[in-house]
């Protein structure tokens, strides 16, 4: 279904431009890595080896981000959002845009409480054990052990901190992986348990889109959980067994990530770009409707419609002098209705009215 | 066996049972998605309703830049996936029939989706199953075939196929009233 809405037409220069592109931005990511964890680990003098399969995971997780990253980049509405989007970061609005988008999720709030509480659990619970492990895998961060009983936490090569081994920070750390497991398993149970019941849910979900990333963050969550929990109680016995499933979970999680559902945790940030190029070509230009004259969207978001269909040879310009997309949201329906009735009702000045029901 | 909505525009009497059983749909959270329009408000009583027509080549989803609109393999295009849409409203913008709404508030595009948890399995959808006068109605292709040869009377007067932007899903139809005719059934 994904294919259904990119564009085949040009696929020889999406290709050309494709291949460089992604050769590109994959030579940079891992050289970008390469050199963070030869800084990190102190020129490679404290690599833990027992990591290693995560790190092998991740650079294949970045290719086939790219990979997705830019084929989705190359079709013409998200070019012009990407494009232009960069161009309006620095807006004043900007910060407070992100934090609402990005780390409260005011807008699924507005969805529901119960939605946002599920959200910001795995999303909370993802992306704080992301912080964690990232920098362990790839050696930015490791403990070493004084004699004394104290633990220095060392970040990027240089010593930030030194805690006791029984203090509270070094407890939160030991346990940081164990708390957004528990996070992320409540916030999973939730979704699921939605998933069950909705109807609209039920109709639409697959299992490859909608279950496989749940099952795969439950089962990456539940593993975690199952190695502190051996090593705890049952004095490690099982662990290789068990850190071997948690590393394949977590390996295949990755990979899934660019391609299903889990694909709009990087793509996100994109809903700043929307929000900023609304606000600000409204302000430099506003849209009047050609019929009944009411601002409606800016000039330039008028005229990339226009165009980004137009690269989809479609063409809605009419015989009146006007481009559908220059009418307003009303003006366009009852512009319909007279195409249906051949009586004018665009024409009439009444505002449109009685169209909402009351659930 | 394939079904289609199809509307038969003049018999609509603006009872506007479509839109309030629009809103019981299980997923459509109780925002109706449909409108029903007074063709000539002030002089008389004809009203019409409209809908999306789900297009074979769409121009909400071909212009959506999170690709949050799916098409259906009922071709049914459906409204924005909450994770993917990022609130821009270029769908609003691109649709030549004005269908798609935005909530501001949730940031999120909503739009008919034709029922889809009902006519994936057939089920006609909420809009067609309450039409008290059979504007909306849900058929075969062979259905739809058989009326519109009925209306066809060769005489330049019928209308029975209307001018659209594009190929929908949808079939419409306006069998003749308004252009001053008796219907022949
Ligand atoms: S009628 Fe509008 S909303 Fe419906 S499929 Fe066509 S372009 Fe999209
Ligand atoms: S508002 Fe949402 S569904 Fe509509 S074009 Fe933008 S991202 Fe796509």
């Amino acid at each position: 279904m994904q294919a259904n809405t990119s564009t085949t037409k040009k696929a020889g220069s999406i290709n050309n431009a494709f291949a460089s592109h992604f050769a590109k931005s994959m030579f940079l990511s891992v050289l970008g890595l390469l050199i963070l964890s030869f800084i990190g680990t102190r020129m490679f003098t404290h690599v833990d080896l027992n990591l290693y399969g995560y790190m092998v995971g991740t650079i294949v997780f970045i290719g086939g981000f790219f990979y997705r990253f830019i084929a989705w980049g190359e079709r013409p509405p998200a070019k012009i959002f990407i494009k232009k989007g960069i161009k309006l970061l620095f807006r004043k609005s900007t910060p407070q845009t992100t934090a609402e988008h990005l780390i409260t999720y005011r807008f699924i709030w507005n969805r529901g409480i119960y939605r946002w509480t599920q959200h910001i659990l795995i999303g909370f619970g993802c992306i704080l054990s992301c912080f964690v492990t990232f920098p362990l895998v790839f050696g930015w961060m490791y403990f070493t052990m004084d004699d004394n009983g104290m633990y220095n936490i060392i970040f990027m090569g240089i010593q930030v901190m030194t805690v006791s081994a029984e203090g509270i920070i070094a407890q939160l750390s030991y346990n940081a992986l164990n708390i957004t497991a528990v996070m992320v398993i409540t916030g999973v149970c939730m979704v699921l348990y939605r998933r069950l019941k909705n109807m609209q849910a039920r109709a639409e979900q697959t299992f490859m889109y909608d279950f496989l990333p749940l099952i795969m963050l439950l089962l990456v969550s539940v593993t975690g959980l199952a190695l502190t929990f051996m090593n705890m109680f049952l004095h490690g016995a099982g662990q290789p067994f068990m850190s071997l499933i948690h590393q394949w979970s977590v390996i295949i999680t990755l990979i899934y990530l660019p391609f299903g559902k889990l694909a709009h945790i990087p793509f996100r940030p994109l809903s700043v770009f929307a929000r900023n190029y609304r606000e600000h070509y409204m302000e430099q230009a506003p849209k009047p409707c050609k019929v009944c004259g009411d601002y409606f969207v800016s000039v330039e978001q008028s005229n990339d419609v226009i165009n980004v269909l137009g690269t989809n040879d479609i063409e809605f310009a009419k015989k009146e002098g006007f481009h559908l997309a220059e009418l307003c949201l009303p003006c366009r329906r009852k512009y319909r209705i007279a195409q249906f009735s051949g009586f004018p009702t665009h024409q009439v000045k009444v505002k449109e009215a009685n169209q909402n029901a009351n659930g | 066996m394939n079904k289609r909505l199809y509307l038969e525009l003049e018999n609509c009497i603006g009872c506007r049972s479509c839109l309030a059983a629009c809103t019981q749909c299980g997923g459509h959270d109780e925002r109706n998605r449909n409108y029903v329009y007074d063709v000539n408000p002030l002089v008389n009583t004809q009203t019409m309703p409209l809908m999306c027509l789900h297009c074979v080549n769409p121009a909400c989803a071909r212009s959506c830049p999170a690709q949050a609109i799916q098409i259906h393999e009922t071709g049914a295009v459906l409204s924005a996936l909450v994770e993917k849409c990022i609130g821009c409203q270029n769908c609003t913008i691109a649709c030549p029939y004005g269908i798609p709404k935005f909530d501001t508030e949730q940031n999120l595009m909503y739009k008919c989706d034709l029922c889809i948890d009902r006519s994936k399995d057939g089920i006609p959808p909420m809009c067609a199953s309450v039409c008290p006068t059979n504007t909306l109605q849900w058929l075969t292709d062979e259905e739809i075939e058989r009326k519109q040869k009925q209306f066809n009377v060769k005489n330049d007067k019928w209308v029975t196929s209307i001018h659209l932007e594009n190929e929908t899903n949808v079939r419409v139809n306006l069998p003749g009233i308004l252009q001053g005719i008796t219907k022949l059934y």
